[in-house]
């Protein structure tokens, strides 16, 4: 599997970056204690690139794109620290009128389930429509002009029949195109895709990707991609962010982190998946349960589960995996990981 | 959608014989001969006693009775009391009672109970919510015969705000047992709102709704309270059926002459014409409801076709 090669890097100071996340914190505080969601992500993402943000539920990746995006569940959410800035602004402290406005026109974001991310009580065609309504002020009936439009780009069938029909009327692979052209509308620079195709046939996940692709490229619009589907990511991605427990764990270009991984975590991962060369081989999960936000655990939170946790090392002061947090740091050229033996995992 | 309205109008025809001939099994099946009570204390000679039974058919079998109840109802006449008032003037007498004052407590429960479930629904947990909870549960707790003699006592003979009793005020004698009619289903509803509308505030697509920017009110009455309502919908409509019924206590309390007190009236004298042709109306009304509810069902929400 040959990829062309993209100069774009999620590394700083490469590229003007768009969207910039920056420590971010979300904690969630329900009754039963406080749940640390998200611990210090940063990242940024420059125009027409793609950054894949790759995690097993729960570690992160859907509450840090919904802090981007302003509708986080709050309470019991609140983000305790960082900021987010887009073209410069910091949306964190933007009046949420400001806020409100940045939504649709400079991000926007797609969801996992089409069908009930979309109202059942109103026509595709008028919720694409109220895109231009409530940003652009726009007539009902001239709503309904551009939603036509937007649907034959999403390469939705005979859309001028269907705009009055209802999203129980479509197909998933529609349905997600008619929320793909909803949140395309007003031409975002930034799109955050949180699981697109889980939901969708295999046949219809490529559909569905070639379409963001094509779009992406009309557009130059900046992806983000969520999933914790490492054959998406190959696919479609430029570079990839793995998080693990609310954390950054690795990052770099796709062909780096997937070609050799640095984190014993993303190790695991590309283990744990079925490859049709290594046919006949043993699929290597990785062990254990991922962990409890309430309760992460001290020091490297993947210590509890990694094969390579060196414990009571005295020969490695400050490299203890039970107690001292390996912070995200340059391992290679355009390569960090959050692992005190990386220079190990890589195999330099 | 015309022809499923149709079909179930049609289906009310054998609903309301099988009704009719239920109440009037029920009236026959009463103790007691209603020619003999008619004289109170002063028994009425037998051969008054023998003429009456003859001409209100008492001495026929249930089925025969019955049949010829309703031959006379295929042409128009629903039959006298015992008294000889035509059963039709009864109805138009105590019908706009019962009528105006089902109008009034639907009102009250809309414009109370829907906008206090809306405000609570909308903020969880605040003081407005544990108000609108408190206050509820107090009011379903309290019956409804405790609830109007003390609101009589208190707004209508204290403070004078309200009529005592009577219709002479026109509208204005409807607001107090109009309100205290409504007491309990108002509770309902603004509890069903409040659960329903933050609940659907958690569904995915009000996310949606606030990911693309729109306005909260948009977010609010656009795509939740639609959503919401259709359950408190459900609720009102059937809710207006019962209220057509009459409120027997709340009209005999505040002393409007509805049809709640006719009915208790005309069960206790067996006035067996005027319980079968007043109590059939109220089924029939009843189904009407039902039918309307289902209709609003379909414009709320697309997913529901009757065709």
């Amino acid at each position: 599997m040959t990829r062309p090669e993209r100069s774009t890097s999620v590394l700083p100071g490469t590229a003007t970056p768009v969207l910039e996340v920056d420590d971010l914190h979300v904690e969630f505080r329900t009754r039963s204690g406080v749940v640390s969601a998200v611990n210090g992500v940063s990242y940024s993402l420059s125009e027409g690139q793609t950054l894949a943000i790759l995690g097993e539920s729960g570690s992160g990746k859907s509450v840090s794109a919904q802090a981007i995006m302003g509708i986080l569940d709050s309470p019991p959410a609140v983000i305790t620290g960082g900021g987010i800035h887009f073209e410069g602004r910091d949306l964190l402290t933007m009046s949420p009128e400001e806020q409100r406005r940045v939504r649709g026109p400079g991000i926007s974001m797609i969801f996992q389930d089409a069908l009930s991310s979309l109202n059942p009580v109103y026509s595709v065609g008028f919720q694409i429509g109220e895109m231009f309504r409530a940003h652009r002020g726009m007539s009902k009936r001239d709503a309904k002009k551009q939603a036509i439009e937007l649907m034959d780009r999403v390469r939705i069938p005979a859309a001028a029949s269907r705009v009055d029909d209802y999203p129980h009327q479509f197909s998933g692979g529609m349905r997600q195109r008619v929320m793909i052209a909803m949140a395309i509308a007003l031409d975002p620079r930034v799109l955050i895709a949180d699981e697109p195709t889980t939901a969708l046939d295999v046949t219809v996940q490529a559909q569905v990707m070639d379409l963001l692709k094509d779009l992406q490229r009309d557009t130059g619009m900046g992806l983000i991609l969520i999933t914790h589907d490492l054959g998406v990511v190959n696919e479609v991605a430029d570079d990839v962010a793995v998080m693990y427990a609310g954390r950054i764990v690795e990052r770099g270009t796709v062909d780096d982190v997937f070609g050799n991984p640095a984190h014993p975590y993303t190790d695991g991962l590309m283990s744990s998946v079925p490859q049709v060369e290594a046919k006949g081989g043993r699929l290597l999960p990785i062990v254990g349960q991922p962990p409890n936000l309430a309760a992460i655990p001290s020091g490297c939170p993947f210590h509890p589960r990694c094969s390579r946790r060196r414990l009571g090392d005295a020969a490695a002061p400050g490299r203890e995996c039970a107690t001292d947090v390996p912070p995200l740091r340059l391992v290679a050229p355009a390569r960090e990981a959050a692992c005190h033996y990386s220079e190990e995992v890589l195999g330099v | 959608m015309g022809r499923y309205v149709a079909r179930r109008l049609l289906l009310t025809i054998p609903v309301l014989i099988g009704a009719s001939f239920l109440i009037f099994a029920l009236v026959y099946a009463l103790p007691g001969d209603p020619i003999r009570a008619l004289g109170g204390d002063r028994p009425l000679s037998p051969a008054v006693v023998a003429q009456l039974r003859d001409e209100f058919n008492l001495n026929d079998p249930l089925v025969i009775q019955y049949v010829k109840y309703v031959g006379d109802l295929l042409q128009g006449d629903l039959g006298t009391d015992f008294r000889g008032r035509p059963v039709s003037e009864t109805i138009a007498r105590v019908l706009p009672v019962t009528i105006r004052l089902a109008l009034v407590a639907i009102a009250f429960e809309v414009l109370i109970g829907l906008v206090a479930g809306v405000l609570a629904g909308i903020r969880r947990n605040s003081f407005f919510d544990n108000l609108v909870l408190v206050s509820s549960t107090l009011v379903v707790s309290i019956p409804i015969l405790v609830l109007a003699f003390v609101s009589q006592f208190l707004f209508g003979l204290k403070l004078g705000w309200f009529p005592i009793a009577g219709t002479q005020e026109g509208l204005y004698s409807y607001l107090l047992p109009g309100l205290v009619l409504a007491s309990g289903s108002l509770a309902y509803v603004a509890r069903l709102t409040r659960t329903s509308l933050a609940e659907n505030l958690r569904a995915d697509y009000v996310r949606t709704a606030r990911a693309k920017g729109l306005p909260g009110h948009t977010v609010v009455i656009r795509h939740t309270l639609r959503n919401s309502l259709i359950p408190v919908i459900t609720f009102i409509g059937a809710d207006i059926g019962t209220l057509m019924g009459g409120a027997i206590v709340t009209e005999s309390v505040f002393n409007l002459p509805g049809i709640g007190r006719e009915v208790y009236n005309a069960v206790r004298a067996q006035e067996g014409a005027v319980v079968v042709g007043i109590v059939t109306l109220l089924v029939f009304f009843y189904i009407f409801f039902n039918l309307v509810v289902d209709v609003l069902y379909a414009v709320l929400d697309p997913r529901i076709r009757y065709d």
